[in-house]
């Protein structure tokens, strides 16, 4: 009984991180873009400093009116934000957080599930895309699908070169194996890694797909209300997920001063100076074109992450 | 991402690719500086903004120094000035002088629903009768309700700024030059009609401010 | 649900065996629409739900690995190519009436026998082997990896080099304009 106790009350923690924490990337970046471009942005929702902002963004969508337009395909449509959102939750269920399994669930093949499942997510793009009886929309579908593509096997390659050093798939155990010296080590993988997330979750500057100043916004053009809300959502929560899997792949997740009590912090602290490096880059960078991102991942980030490979492999095999 | 530089510039300067991934550094750099800063914005309705004295906010009417003389209403690129008036006989000043006639003003609004704020009126104005003022929260429910009629156009007389000091390093005014001229004049009869203190040849004279 | 289930184990292997079936005829009902369906996206979609019931089979056979390489290869690459496709070349929405290829009969006749090959191989090859849930994992990377490159490196490098041909090939054809020049070094092999 007592197991399954635990079981909910996991899930139950993880729900919750799923709920909080992309409500807090997003206020951070009105927070920090507004900075940087010399703005304070939101200031009045919640009293101090807009803290509330998205909550009453929140309210707002769910006001909202829910319309599927007339030429849409209706179940498609309206099935596709649930599609794009739910990956990220099941895929943080089993980001390890801390040492001692301070973690959702622990998979044995920990990595590919996750790689797995966060390339489901982008069917929810594709199907906004094509059921939205758009041409911007299904232009925004197509680009989609074709960076998803390009950019799904340097992020592979990246975290083999993850497997093969840790000599495991678990999550929590390539942690454990995780010593400083992979920094360097594994540098090149992790920006290869990141850099290939960030094109997948169609951050800046890799926007591509939702270009505004093009195709309005892309496959989600159509959607009003609580839908688009949880495309928003899961963007947001595409960023956590990415920063926290950044971490513990190539950051040493809660290694640290301290781990054995503040383990959680550290990731956590990690996870959040790369979700600032993410927001940073967006508002420092302009949109890649189409061809210089296709470009970009084929001729620089296969080859850099292939390199890697074979780095780690000579390593491995010359330190055992 | 510091590796990503040289890729796709077709016209790559030798200066332009001395290390690559420099640009992208730079931008970084930028962003981050900036975030440090203070922001610029300011918080309008919590903090008035400080407006510059020249700022185009709304024209004020000095009626004493209007003559009528339809100057500014003809010249309105978008006749928003409405002038009504009458003339009146003056009695002559002196015994058996002859009797003048005089433009007496009845009705002076001008729409700022049309305004478009040029400024042609004020400029072209020869008695120094319309002046900018800074202020701008005259928003309104009723589009009606932005003709401002002779009595508001007041009002805003007195909100018009002291016009900025002249630059010291600028051409003295030319009414100061020549009184300038004609005080120096050897022997000079006394002039006491010219006020060397304020420059005030070409800007609005604060009559309203007095 | 059924992935707590798995991992869990508070459902007797009765119960894994039945939702296994229910899994089966979910995938295969998906199956059939994906190739009934007149509206083209929408088969694509099918096929997303009978690729992803057929991961789910293998968890339930304690294949991990190639349960979500599965997920991984088909729902989001392969899928994706597909639809991608799809949505390049002609995707409208709701039915399209030339779909409909007229060698319906012998696409089922083909499709009926290979099933039947199919499954006499496996029940033939499978007859009495009954996994074993309570003791170790038999598919997880560990043991697949052994087994692939321990046992079976020469089908497994064959295989690489077939795709490696079915790559250079590919290149070959799509720069035909520029024959002179050499292919491009074919560098993603895997």
């Amino acid at each position: 009984m007592s197991d399954v106790l635990e079981v909910a009350l996991r899930l139950l923690a993880v729900l919750a991180a799923f709920l909080v924490l992309p409500l807090l990337v997003g206020q951070a970046e009105h927070k920090a873009m507004a900075h940087m471009q010399g703005r304070l942005g939101p200031m009045y929702a919640g009293g101090f400093h807009g803290w509330a902002q998205l909550i009453a963004d929140g309210v707002k969508f769910a006001q909202k009116e829910d319309i599927v337009p007339a030429g849409a395909d209706r179940r498609v449509f309206q099935l596709a934000p649930a599609v794009a959102l739910l990956p990220y939750l099941v895929v943080l269920i089993v980001l390890p957080v801390g040492p001692n399994g301070f973690v959702g669930q622990v998979v044995d093949a920990g990595l590919f599930f996750v790689l797995a499942v966060m390339g489901v997510g982008v069917l929810g793009s594709l199907m906004a895309g094509w059921a939205s009886a758009n041409k911007f929309s299904l232009l925004g579908g197509l680009r989609t699908a074709a960076q998803l593509m390009a950019y799904e096997l340097p992020m592979l390659l990246a975290a083999a070169s993850v497997a093969m050093a840790a000599g495991t798939l678990s999550l929590p155990l390539i942690v454990e194996e995780f010593e400083w010296w992979w920094l360097p080590w594994q540098a090149v993988g992790g920006l290869v890694f990141f850099t290939a997330g960030l094109a997948e979750l169609q951050r800046p500057p890799f926007d591509m797909p939702v270009a505004d100043s093009e195709i309005i916004f892309g496959a989600y053009t159509e959607y009003t209300g609580l839908r688009f809300a949880l495309f928003l959502l899961a963007e947001y929560a595409g960023i956590v997920v990415l920063c926290l899997l950044t971490t513990v792949l190539f950051l040493g997740g809660w290694h640290g001063p301290w781990s054995d009590s503040l383990g959680w912090l550290w990731t956590l602290l990690k996870g959040t100076a790369l979700a600032f490096v993410v927001i940073w880059l967006r508002t420092s960078y302009p949109r890649l074109r189409e061809d210089q991102l296709q470009r970009f991942a084929w001729t620089v980030l296969i080859p850099l992450a292939l390199a890697q490979i074979a780095l780690t492999g000579v390593v491995r095999v010359v330190a055992q | 991402m510091s590796d990503d530089a040289p890729r796709s510039e077709p016209s790559g300067t030798a200066s332009g690719r001395r290390l690559p991934g420099r640009g992208l550094a730079k931008g970084l750099a930028v962003t981050l500086r900036t975030m440090t800063r203070r922001s610029v914005t300011d918080q309008y309705p919590d903090a008035l903004p400080e407006l510059p004295p020249r700022s185009r906010g709304v024209i004020g009417l000095f009626e004493e120094n209007c003559t009528v003389c339809m100057l500014c209403a003809r010249e309105c690129p978008d006749w928003c000035i409405y002038i009504d008036s009458h003339k009146e006989t003056v009695p002559a000043t002196t015994p058996g002088g002859r009797e003048r006639s005089r433009n007496v003003l009845d009705r002076f609004a001008i729409d700022f629903a049309l305004c478009m704020y040029c400024g042609i009126c004020i400029e072209v104005c020869p008695f120094d009768a319309l002046f900018w003022s800074p202020e701008f929260e005259y928003a309104e429910e009723d589009i009606l309700d932005l003709t401002h009629e002779r009595d508001r156009l007041r009002e805003w007389m007195w909100t018009v700024p002291v016009p900025p000091a002249l630059d010291p390093a600028g051409e003295e005014p030319k009414e100061v030059a020549a009184a300038r001229k004609a005080a120096e004049r050897p022997d000079p009869p006394e002039q006491p009609g010219t006020e060397p203190g304020r420059p005030g040849g070409r800007g609005p004279r604060r009559e309203g401010e007095a | 649900m059924i992935l707590t289930a798995e991992a869990n184990g508070f459902l007797s292997p009765n119960g894994v065996e039945i939702v296994f079936l229910l899994v089966g005829v979910v995938t295969l009902g998906a199956a059939v629409i994906t190739v009934t369906t007149r509206q083209l996206v929408h088969a694509a979609l099918w096929l997303v739900v009978a690729l992803g019931g057929l991961a789910v089979e293998y968890l339930l056979l304690t294949a991990e690995f190639i349960a979500w390489v599965q997920v991984l290869i088909y729902v989001g690459s392969v899928v994706v190519l597909l639809l991608f496709g799809l949505m390049l070349t002609r995707a409208p929405i709701g039915r399209s009436p030339d779909a409909d290829s007229e060698n319906r009969w012998v696409a089922l006749a083909v499709a009926l026998a290979a099933a039947a090959t199919l499954v006499t191989v496996v029940a033939d090859a499978f007859r009495s082997t009954w996994i074993d849930l309570d003791r170790s994992v038999q598919g997880s990377p560990e043991v697949t990896g052994e087994s692939l490159f321990r046992h079976w490196v020469l089908p497994f490098e064959a295989l690489s080099v077939l795709l490696l041909a079915a790559l250079v090939g590919a290149i070959t054809l799509s720069r035909r304009r520029g024959a002179d020049d050499a292919p491009a070094s074919p560098k993603q092999e895997r």
